[in-house]
């Protein structure tokens, strides 16, 4: 009996040092705790984020809080909120609801804290935003695309669920009809197969896709669904091949997307693939290779060499010597950010502290206010959803993504 | 003298055992002084934002603190209790864990090793004399105080004592916010219970518990009620330990199927999520498919008894599979829901899952809202809490009147040797169906409370990994027993959100937790005296108890 | 008919992989009764090692001849897969050896997520999906309609000569009896002679080294590799050694192609069929399990006390 003790003992306190020892070097990733030694004498006012820092999406949600903090740098540089500090303080929520919900409750116990930049995905942001919501802190996603979060569940009676909840993405609705009217009229195509990854993203990305070409005079012969994290498609490529597609049009992300694509070369099926933001990253070119050639991809916004704050923003960023890349919503976690920091600028100068009748004030400057952001204006409509409806189509030429056309949505 | 480790050990006492007597003592004392000089003393050279203001002197903040108070167990050796060795030896190592861990912390976020200053010199000669002082003190006896019996009403009283004292800690360690000081916060907490389990108060303890079996429950279950009015109004853990009560009600649920019948499931989390979705489908949720909407209460038998239905279905083919086939078929069921789940838009929604469930309401009560209980204010997730406390309360409940009675006993003999089992008459086939169903069933209702609670349910929330999870909340909290259970839960849930610097991390230390618990302690934290006696008796006349099934031929 | 023809082709191209994998379980479970969980990211791990091998070792001048490469990387992938085999084997699972069912089990879950986490975190890049190097050229050839790409062929030839390696060896040497014996019967095998650690040693490696040659043909079919692969491939192919008969190394082999062709077949024929491609592998084992336990080479399987 002793024995076991013993051993046990001496392990679990080589654990016990070891934890001890790391965590000491947890504690500077967390850049707030409540009455932190060495604050100046200026009044601190705190935004959050919640995303991915762990766990499979790591890149989207790193991006996501690096690019808030490139705006929280940049604003307490300038001095952006006159006599107030601005601190960011980054939660994880792996991905997993629940984790998120933890996430926002921690944050909604802070009184510092007004304003969120998160969610990554629409599913955690269901959980998240009642949360926020209940508190009074404005939130607002740079990436969650179900309309349902701001135009409620019913499409033919839109109701706002949640007034403290924006995003600055555009939601499937825009970006699949876009697509749907540049594959019909300019790329000129007529049977497209549809593929999607089954998840909230890319099926709804899909669908919106299927009826606007179809209401357009397209065909779509059939809608295909795949696990996104499969890497053998030639079972369903075979199957889609026999339609005789001119173009497949794929609702997901970029390692599904590139899979597909060269494997569909593989089998001989020549046609260039479609999809929405989730695929337009380096990584799908570089994976795929040759095959991605003559492939599309939309994305929000005007391409970021033609708008001076995008060129500022990607100029900045590099400045700033992150350790990962701003990836897919980097820009408009950004944007997000500096939306808050634009409202905080109106209500706070010359506030002594944070009461609860000035988050709703924080609140109405978010909703009528706009930014010149990096992907173009930045402003709300009456749901929380962005009014920018600016899309660029990207295809892919001689191994990078080029910009083909720009353009607003109506 | 070999240089294994244990050949290392040896040595190393018998060099320390040749201070004797005064000279020990003053060795001791020695170590305890440069301890506590080092507590009082700056551990860091400049502040930097390290927890506890480590620059600062005449004030042991953070760390220090704890390390003052593992001085006094270290101490213990200069006494004549038994089992004091133990207790130093604890004490002493406690200190020096302290005091080393902290220093490779500052100097790792300090900048290297000029960021340490002599204060953290001091504590770690402190504990290594401290430590020395221990090794040196000869073997004593086994500590008696479990023999011990006092009035009932004073052991009633240390019972309630004992839960206050674990209430207090737990208030405490949420309150510590930053993960560095947490963990020594947990270290200082760990060896303090090696250091009394030494001196024989834990083993007490755990006589005293089932000997008052009405008092502990009592105290146990107002100490958990207690927890949400010492949040000062904050949700934060209010929120995480609503959870951990969800959650453990599952895990006491799966004991049931592996605790005590034996059966490997590993896709258990399937009925915590049937249960989830029946009561999302008739709670008349915002992006609901069905218009059905029924009462909670409704709702909450309706989810258990649906989850039971897939129970029986799961169980009916599995019943001639031995533990490990068992186990890929439990776990092949709850792939294939989670993919259906996923896949079947017209009635789940697919992979956006339902949301805006409404919050429970009780006439005018909404569970949503904040109250104001008993003259505090208590945030909406404190109602969920109580609702959650009281859904495990009954889920106990059934598992301890299963665990006594003959269905129980008959599980038992089922999951040691099934062949025999058949042979004494018992019904194989019955019972292990009713175990599934049964096991089913309370996970069900854990999943009703679920989807009301977290106001949204996608099928990504029910995975391998939960299954996973809760297996090891009930193996490694302690298999078969309630406490082990609980233990298991919050221990599995609480310490990422405490330690959230460890998030990305925190699934590889998670593997190597499951390696080593099984490796050192596949008993649990927490296990049924039978198991413990099963899993350590290596060689000394294995019996077909403790052996592992199968090994015959 | 041709679509069919396409689908037998694509189906067995599929079911070679997880053949190979199944072997791997097989041999284990033979011998120790043992799920190794983990054997799934052992694959995985191979991958990882013919990429890094690629990215890291390889000079420039060497990586544009196939001829080199290809040997090479695969020696790497078998080395590292073997290797970490062996370890899982000595460090987490030796010493549980007597310990009841349900521990074993466990560290084996924890092995494996242990594995995917340290690829995950330690890997350059490991977070993200990473492109594996296209050794073989992306064409293939067609006739009649079936159009079979180049790599098909490296993996459907790559499987069945190591299988049938394997299968020469375990028949024809020594060692290979032993092994036959262990599984069969491990005390008695210790009372002929036989070390059976050695030979749990060997089972370990090479079903690992097998796992490793899959994981490079997954690269090279599928031009990119993510820490996650290990885990569903891992479920279909311990599905396919059930299905074979658990032991029994042709019958593993057998099984794979099986589930290849069960998958292919139900994405071409079935509504919706491939949203539902993951599910026909757990379907197929439920069914095995429920009505035909031994699977369809294995022996009568006694009822254990």
């Amino acid at each position: 009996m002793l024995r076991c003790h013993r051993s046990s003992g001496r392990l679990g306190i080589a654990v016990l040092v070891a934890a001890v020892a790391l965590s000491g070097c947890g504690s500077n990733k967390n850049e707030t705790q409540k009455g932190a030694d060495g604050s100046g004498p200026e009044k601190v006012v705190k935004i959050g984020v919640i995303a991915p820092l762990s766990g499979p999406l790591t890149a989207l949600g790193v991006g996501i809080r690096n690019g808030a903090d490139l705006a929280v740098r940049q604003a307490n540089e300038a001095q952006k909120v006159k006599g107030w500090r601005v601190v960011l303080d980054a939660e994880d929520d792996t991905g997993v609801p629940d984790v998120g919900a933890n996430a926002a409750t921690k944050l909604s116990d802070d009184k510092a804290i007004v304003g969120v930049v998160g969610t990554l995905n629409s599913s955690v942001a269901e959980k998240v935003a009642p949360i926020l919501n209940n508190n009074h802190i404005v939130m607002i996603s740079p990436s969650n695309t179900n309309p349902s979060l701001t135009q409620g569940t019913d499409p033919d009676h839109k109701a706002r669920p949640f007034d403290y909840y924006f995003r600055v993405a555009t939601t499937d609705a825009i970006q699949g009809p876009f697509a749907a009217n540049f594959a019909y009229n300019d790329a000129k195509k007529r049977n497209v197969v549809v593929i999607d990854d089954k998840k909230t993203y890319g099926q709804g990305l899909a669908l919106a896709f299927k009826a606007q070409f179809e209401k357009n005079g397209g065909r779509v012969p059939t809608v295909e669904t795949v696990e996104p994290d499969d890497k053998d498609f030639s079972a369903v490529l075979s199957r889609v091949k026999r339609f005789n597609p001119d173009m497949i049009y794929f609702g997901g992300e970029y390692p599904a997307a590139s899979l597909l694509t060269s494997q569909a070369d593989q089998q001989g099926l020549k046609v260039p693939l479609m999809g929405g933001d989730g695929i337009y990253d380096p990584t799908y070119i570089s994976v795929a290779k040759q095959a991605a050639e003559g492939d599309y991809a939309t994305s929000v916004g005007a391409p970021t060499d033609q708008l001076p704050t995008a060129k500022a923003f990607v100029e900045a960023y590099a400045a700033a010597k992150y350790a990962d890349p701003y990836s897919a919503y980097g820009a408009y976690a950004f944007d997000a950010a500096n939306v808050i920091i634009n409202a905080l600028a109106q209500v706070l100068p010359d506030q002594k502290s944070i009461t609860d009748d000035l988050r709703p004030k924080i609140r109405q400057a978010v909703q009528d206010g706009s930014i010149e952001g990096v992907t173009g204006k930045v402003s709300f409509d009456q749901f929380g959803d962005t009014t920018t409806r600016i899309l660029t189509v990207y295809q892919v030429q001689n191994g990078a993504w080029k910009p083909l056309k720009t353009e607003e949505f109506k | 003298m070999s240089l294994t480790a244990a050949g290392l050990r040896q040595g190393g006492v018998e060099a320390a055992r040749r201070l004797a007597g005064p000279r020990r003592a003053v060795v001791t004392v020695a170590g305890a002084a440069l301890a506590v000089a080092g507590a009082n003393t700056p551990w860091a050279t400049f502040a930097f934002g390290y927890p506890g203001k480590m620059s600062l002197a005449g004030f042991p903040g953070g760390a220090r603190a704890y390390v003052l108070v593992l001085v006094v167990p270290a101490l213990a050796v200069l006494t004549r209790w038994p089992g004091r060795r133990a207790a130093g030896l604890a004490g002493s190592l406690g200190v020096l864990t302290l005091a080393v861990g902290n220093l490779v912390a500052l100097a790792r976020q300090g900048g290297g090793l000029g960021a340490v200053a002599y204060g953290a010199w001091l504590a770690t000669a402190g504990g290594v004399l401290l430590l020395v002082g221990a090794m040196a003190a000869p073997d004593d006896e086994a500590p008696t105080l479990a023999e011990r019996t006092l009035a009932p009403v004073v052991e009633a009283a240390l019972v309630a004592v004992s839960l206050a004292v674990v209430l207090a800690l737990v208030w405490y360690g949420l309150g510590v916010e930053e993960s560095s000081r947490f963990a020594s916060f947990a270290a200082t907490v760990a060896f303090w219970a090696s250091a009394l389990a030494g001196v024989g108060v834990i083993g007490w303890l755990q006589a005293l518990y089932p000997r008052h079996r009405t008092v502990t429950l009592a105290a146990s279950a107002l100490a958990a009620a207690a927890f949400p009015f010492t949040q000062g109004g904050e949700a934060q853990w209010i929120r995480v330990f609503t959870s951990i009560a969800i959650f453990a009600t599952a895990a006491i649920g799966l004991n049931v199927v592996v605790g005590l019948a034996g059966l490997l499931d590993l896709g258990y989390i399937a009925f915590f999520g049937v249960g989830a979705y029946v009561a999302a489908l008739v709670s008349g949720a915002g992006t609901t498919t069905s218009h059905v909407v029924l009462p909670y209460g409704v709702a909450i038998v309706l989810g258990a008894v649906v989850a039971s239905i897939f129970g029986v279905v799961i169980g009916a083919p599995t019943l001639r599979l031995r533990g490990d086939y068992l186990a890929i078929v439990t776990l092949a069921f709850g792939e294939i829901f989670r993919i259906a789940v996923n896949n079947w838009n017209s009635v789940t929604r697919g992979p956006n899952g339902i949301s805006r469930i409404p919050d429970l309401g009780l006439g005018h009560f909404n569970f949503g809202q904040p109250h104001r209980m008993l003259g505090v204010q208590l945030p909406g997730f404190a109602n969920y809490y109580f609702l959650a406390l009281v859904v495990m309360a009954f889920v106990i409940l059934a598992f301890t009147r299963l665990n006594d009675s003959r269905i129980g006993r008959a599980w038992v003999a089922i999951r040691e040797d099934e062949v025999a089992a058949a042979a004494m008459g018992v019904n194989t086939v019955r019972l292990k169906l009713l175990a599934f169903a049964i096991g089913a069933f309370l996970a069900g209702a854990a999943g009703t409370v679920d989807a009301h609670f977290g106001r949204q349910i996608s099928p990504e929330s029910y995975s391998f990994l939960q299954s996973v999870t809760l297996l090891a909340a009930v193996v490694l909290g302690g298999m078969g027993t309630v406490p082990g259970a609980l233990i298991g839960s919050t221990l599995l849930l609480l310490i990422p959100e405490k330690l959230r610097a460890f998030q990305d991390p925190r699934l590889l230390i998670f593997g190597l937790a499951l390696v080593l618990m099984m490796r050192l302690r596949p008993e649990g934290f927490a296990p049924s005296r039978r198991r413990q006696e099963e899993l350590h008796t290596e060689g000394v006349g294995a019996d077909a108890l403790s052996a592992p099934p199968g090994s015959g031929r | 008919m041709s679509d069919l023809v396409q689908q037998l082709v694509n189906g067995t191209v599929l079911g070679a992989t997880f053949g190979l994998i199944a072997i791997g379980y097989t041999m284990v479970y033979g011998i120790i009764e043992l799920i190794n969980f983990a054997h799934g990211e052992i694959f995985m791990i191979g991958s990882y090692a013919g990429l890094a091998l690629y990215t890291y070792v390889l000079p420039g001048s060497w990586t544009t001849n196939p001829w080199v490469t290809l040997p090479l990387v695969l020696v790497a992938a078998m080395a590292a897969s073997a290797g970490v085999a062996v370890l899982a084997e000595r460090l987490a699972y030796r010493p549980l050896r007597n310990a009841p069912r349900l521990a074993p089990l466990i560290t084996a879950i924890g092995v494996s997520i242990s594995l995917q986490e340290a690829v995950r975190l330690f890997y350059p890049g490991g977070k993200n999906v990473a492109a594996f190097p296209r050794i073989i050229s992306s064409g293939g050839f067609s006739v009649g309609g079936v159009t079979v790409p180049w790599t098909s062929v490296f993996a459907v030839v790559a499987a069945v000569v190591t299988t049938v390696a394997l299968d020469r060896f375990v028949t024809g040497t020594r060692l290979g009896k032993a092994m036959r014996a262990t599984s069969q019967d491990r005390e008695t095998a210790m009372l002929m002679g036989i070390d059976t650690d050695q030979v749990i040693v060997l089972a370990f490696a090479l079903g690992g080294a097998l796992a490793g040659v899959a994981g490079v043909i997954q690269g090279i079919r599928f031009i990119s590799v993510d820490f996650h692969i290990g885990f569903i491939a891992g479920i279909k192919a311990f599905t396919a050694a059930v299905l074979g008969g658990i032991g029994n190394i042709r019958g593993a082999f057998v099984g794979g192609l099986v589930i290849g062709l069960v998958e292919a077949l139900a994405t071409e024929y079935l509504p919706q069929g491939a949203a539902w491609k993951d599910v026909w592998a757990f379907v197929v084992l439920i069914l095995v399990l429920t009505f035909r336990p031994e699977g369809l080479f294995g022996e009568e399987v006694a009822v254990r006390a």
